[in-house]
């Protein structure tokens, strides 16, 4: 376990380095590869292409809402503060994947099935998601980002959250079980050819890195800003303010 | 368990007392329910189909005002740390305000649900519809009653639905489905009453263990 | 059993409560600063500072109601953190909050606090409080009639309805006429046998009831006439590991 964490600590040591170009090459592949690599999908013509965006955006939002539920869960096991700001951190990029994720759909689903939002499962679960994170990131900012109590009130909430996600799915789909399943992967193998999985593939490590490093970014800048402050105050106090 | 009993009936005692609290929370849900009424034209159509969404819509908005009151008064007069300095585990005191709030809420969802049926004339003061509305109301409470804790301390009970309400998502649509399935007598499809037994019971128990990390300082 | 109203301190008092090495911040604000004190059993002590200077944090530790999460805290041998119901159920805290309902009568107060403390029986006991707050005759008024006095005086009676050994007051003076403060003096000094805790600011009331005095300066002890001198600190400490 302590080999584990100072094997991380090590990797993470070297992320202002390794970061910023592994985001840039993943991002230019993707948008290379998704433009000129991946065959013209022969249905639905060229705003297929939207897919290699919007689904690693979708994936990589519930990846991100996962890193609010584990670093929840990490803040009230240890009270460490860091923690909190992890949470909040990558809240904030789960709720702009999430966003990101309906607005690509949008943009897709209008040419494709005539409208830009329709009550689907898939789609309302979606929505109640960025409600539900859109709520708790409204909740932190409205409370002092070192009031402890407030962040394991927090954290109470985000553990609620993310074990709702599979309860709402399946209410949802229960409650919408007309319309189509995911296309990604059927039950008889993958529907789609090989180039198109490839290309997905490269969408998913492009923007699941864009996200790390997001995340990475935001939390140490919560960080900092909780830091300045307590050094403001402590220079407030030597000033005898 | 003394703890348990003790707040819930020192609760009681006290929701009697305070009679206008909670008598403007029902009044609230009376107003709800008649204003349904109106906007849907629920009087002169065949209501069935509507009538379990304007239920549970009143019901949770009831439970909003009803669950913020009863910490926001403990808050108030400090009794809250009373309470908190009891030997009992504390979750046995979130299980005694959680029991009050249930017995509040449903005495109000009892009143709806005869007034309902007088409206509307539709008998809605059957068993099964009954068990719908005590099983929702168990998870609803349960969550309700967590997150009012801190609303009430940061004063911030406006963000309680804001909150709450997504949250609830799979609660409010297993409940309206069982709701209408209980009131048209024919099956919905899908184990509506299951999901919404699985989703209290994990609730109340999730918001159980959760509490004491909450109200510590 | 056989002692009057004089308490004879032993030679070497075990501590009751011991705190040692606790810190505590609040986001930038250091609230305490690795403070370390011991009290032994009977004292009376006068926790004495300015706002702010950390006495309610501290006192919010000893109470369990802030588990320390640097530092330990002991109550009668039980860690703080650890056994918060051990040390709840032998701890009486009176606030500058009464700490009261208002629309239940002091009886229905005093008997809704014993069952929460597990005493099914306290009858005797809930009407030997009441007569000696001087609130027996008024049992039945709801507690919103009741003056800021007779508010504290029903909060003293709630604080020691389970009978506890510590006594923890947060400035419970505010506000309080002369009488209710004598009365509030005459229970510290009546408290024979129960270890006294007060946080206050008034000084100049200390000398009446207080044997000793801490006094907190922006999270730190910088007066201390309460704990044994040095030499006995390792045999305390033996004593609170076994």
């Amino acid at each position: 376990m302590s080999w584990l964490v100072g094997q991380a600590s090590r990797i993470y040591a070297f992320r202002w380095v390794t970061l910023p170009p592994l985001v840039g090459v993943g991002m230019f592949a993707l948008i290379a590869a998704s433009l000129v690599v991946a065959p013209r999908e022969s249905v639905e013509g060229e705003v297929q292409r939207v897919f290699y965006i919007h689904f690693p955006s979708a994936l990589t939002a519930y990846g991100a809402l996962f890193v609010v539920f584990v670093s929840s869960i990490a803040l009230l096991w240890t009270k460490d503060m860091r923690w909190d700001a992890i949470a909040r951190a990558a809240a904030g990029v789960g709720v702009l994947f999430t966003a990101f994720t309906l607005g690509t759909g949008a943009i897709w689903g209008r040419p494709t099935w005539g409208v830009y939002w329709t009550w689907d499962a898939r789609l309302t679960s979606t929505l109640i998601l960025l409600l539900l994170y859109g709520g708790y990131l409204l909740a932190r900012n409205l409370a002092d980002p070192t009031d402890e109590q407030a962040a394991r009130y927090g954290a109470v909430f985000a553990i609620f959250a993310f074990a709702d996600i599979p309860v709402i799915n399946m209410s949802v789909r229960w409650w919408r079980t007309l319309h189509p399943q995911p296309m990604v992967v059927g039950s008889d193998g993958p529907a789609m050819p090989l180039e198109m999985v490839a290309v997905m593939m490269i969408g998913l490590v492009g923007v699941g890195l864009l996200a790390t490093w997001l995340i990475v970014l935001r939390s140490e800048t919560e960080l900092l800003g909780v830091r300045t402050q307590a050094l403001r105050a402590r220079l407030d106090r030597r000033m005898g303010v | 368990m003394t703890a348990t009993w003790a707040i819930l009936e020192k609760d009681l005692r006290l929701l009697w007392r305070q009679r206008t609290g909670w008598v403007s929370a029902g009044a609230f849900a009376a107003m709800t329910v008649i204003t349904f009424s109106f906007a849907f034209d629920l009087a002169t159509a065949d209501v069935r189909p509507l009538l379990p969404g304007v239920l549970w819509v009143t019901f949770l908005f009831a439970g909003v005002i009803a669950s913020s009151h009863s910490f926001s008064e403990e808050q108030e007069q400090g009794t809250f740390d009373a309470l908190l300095l009891a030997p009992a585990p504390r979750s046995a005191l979130y299980a005694g305000k959680a029991l009050a709030n249930l017995v509040g809420l449903l005495a109000i969802e009892a009143f709806v649900l005869v007034l309902g049926s007088v409206l509307f004339n539709v008998p809605l003061l059957v068993p099964r519809l009954l068990l719908v509305t005590v099983v929702g109301t168990v998870g609803y409470v349960g969550l309700a009653t967590l997150l009012s804790t801190l609303g009430a301390v940061r004063s911030r009970a406006v963000l309680l639905p804001v909150l709450t309400l997504p949250l609830l998502v799979p609660l409010l649509i297993a409940a309206v489905r069982a709701t209408g399935e209980a009131l048209s007598g024919a099956p919905d499809g899908a184990p509506w009453l299951l999901l919404l037994a699985v989703f209290s019971f994990w609730s109340a128990v999730g918001a159980a263990l959760l509490f004491p990390l909450v109200v510590e300082q | 059993m056989t002692a009057g109203s004089i308490i004879v301190t032993p030679a070497s008092p075990s501590p009751v409560v011991v705190v040692e090495g606790l810190s505590r911040r609040y986001g930038s604000v250091t609230a305490l600063d690795d403070v370390g004190f011991e009290v032994p059993a009977g004292a009376r002590v006068a926790l004495l500072g300015a706002n702010g200077a950390g006495k309610s944090t501290l006192l919010a530790t000893l109470c369990t109601l802030a588990p320390p999460r640097v530092g330990r805290v002991t109550i009668a041998g039980h860690d703080v953190a650890r056994a918060g119901g051990e040390v709840r159920r032998r701890i009486g805290v009176l606030a500058h909050q009464p700490m009261v309902y208002e629309d239940l009568t002091s009886l229905e107060n005093l008997r809704f606090f014993a069952r929460l403390y597990g005493l099914l029986d306290a009858n005797a006991r809930i009407e030997e409080l009441l007569r000696a707050v001087g609130l027996w005759r008024r049992r039945d008024e709801p507690a919103r009639v009741l003056s800021r006095g007779y508010h504290q005086r029903l909060a003293m009676a709630r604080a020691l309805v389970h009978q506890p050994s510590v006594l923890l007051l947060d400035e419970p003076e505010t506000g309080l006429d002369t009488d209710a403060l004598t009365l509030l003096d005459d229970l510290m000094l009546r408290a024979a046998g129960i270890t006294v805790l007060a946080a206050t600011h008034r000084r100049d009331r200390v000398d009446d009831w207080s044997t000793g005095v801490l006094v907190l300066e922006r999270g730190r002890i910088i007066e201390d006439s309460v704990s044994p001198p040095t030499p006995a600190a390792p045999r305390a400490l033996a004593g609170a590991h076994a």
